[in-house]
């Protein structure tokens, strides 16, 4: 806790995010976003990972995951800006705490399966674990999204 | 004129059913939030192919993904008119809601521009050949218009001196 104290003490970015006219507003604008990009493409990727869309090469599904990848990065930057201004509340809101377990889960999920399509030879098919691993990624990130806006009630 | 429209909306029974339950506005948000998400994740895969990004996709497979924006766009129709409805002063005092729709009816106009002009001569085109200019210019503005709508929707409680 000592660490979130002094996190939740700073002039920046913490009073800057609470107290500036942009601060807060700029911070949750990039965070939507970074979400968009992250969990929009995410979502479709692993939708043709399960055999939608299946006109669309396998082989083109990394390029995406890579643009995939900047979405996470705006919110890593973004949240972190936003974990700060309210720390010590965030870490004891299990609400939030969900959201983030989850949101790391589903970075497992698009870590593993960006190199999974990557290999798979043209024509050939996906392993079902592969599959199984996308169906369960569209699950994390449904209940993240769900969890991430329910935070604004907790 | 806008205020019977805002004095209609508030009278009738969906006003009660947004704002007398509390669960009624964390679900419409959390529908629109994911359909929103659905919504640019098939708009990048479409226009960023337009534009020419990840060439090794047929057009044709890529046009597969309009289905998932309309639903998607549809979702954020009803869930946003949901919004509205529970809420009229609050949105029709905010500036940033009308940069918003304009926002939606100009990628509306694009999306017919798309329809009428880009999508007759793209399909007919094969795997790696380049798309037209028309095509490239259309995606853009496609990506610009919706981030804008995300943009000044997330904005909107920020921007605007509606109060609420």
């Amino acid at each position: 806790m000592g660490f979130l104290t002094w996190l939740e003490a700073t002039q920046f970015p913490a009073e800057w995010v609470r107290s500036s006219i942009a601060g807060y507003p700029s911070m949750i604008a990039l965070h939507a976003l970074g979400m968009a990009i992250m969990v929009g493409l995410s979502l479709l990727l692993d939708l043709r990972i399960l055999g939608w869309f299946a006109g669309i090469p396998l082989q083109s599904l990394r390029r995406f995951f890579g643009l995939a990848w900047i979405g996470f990065g705006i919110n890593f930057f973004s949240g972190s800006f936003l974990f700060s201004a309210q720390a010590t509340s965030y870490i004891v809101d299990w609400v939030f705490m969900t959201k983030m377990t989850l949101v790391l889960l589903g970075a497992v999920t698009a870590g593993f399966l960006q190199p999974a399509v990557a290999k798979v030879a043209p024509g050939a098919e996906l392993s079902g674990g592969t599959k199984a691993v996308a169906g369960v990624a569209i699950v994390i990130w449904v209940v993240a999204i769900v969890m991430g806006r329910l935070t604004a009630y907790l | 004129m806008l205020d019977s429209l805002m004095d209609w909306l508030v009278s009738t029974p969906i006003n009660g059913l947004v704002l007398n339950y509390a669960w009624s506005w964390p679900t419409l948000e959390s529908l629109h939030f994911l359909a929103l998400c659905t919504l640019m994740g098939s708009l990048m895969i479409m226009d960023l192919r337009l534009i020419g990004f990840n060439r090794i996709i047929p057009l044709q497979a890529v046009h597969s993904l309009m289905p998932v924006a309309i639903v998607s766009f549809a979702i954020n129709l009803i869930t946003g008119l949901g919004f509205i409805f529970g809420d009229p002063h609050t949105y029709f005092a905010n500036w940033a809601f009308w940069a918003k729709m304009l926002l939606v009816v100009l990628a509306g106009l694009n999306f017919l521009l798309y329809f009428t002009k880009v999508e007759p001569t793209i399909l007919k085109l094969g795997p790696n050949e380049p798309t037209p200019m028309l095509a490239k210019a259309v995606g853009s503005l496609s990506l610009i218009f919706w981030f804008g709508v995300l943009s000044f929707g997330r904005l909107l409680p920020y921007l605007g001196t509606g109060g609420g």
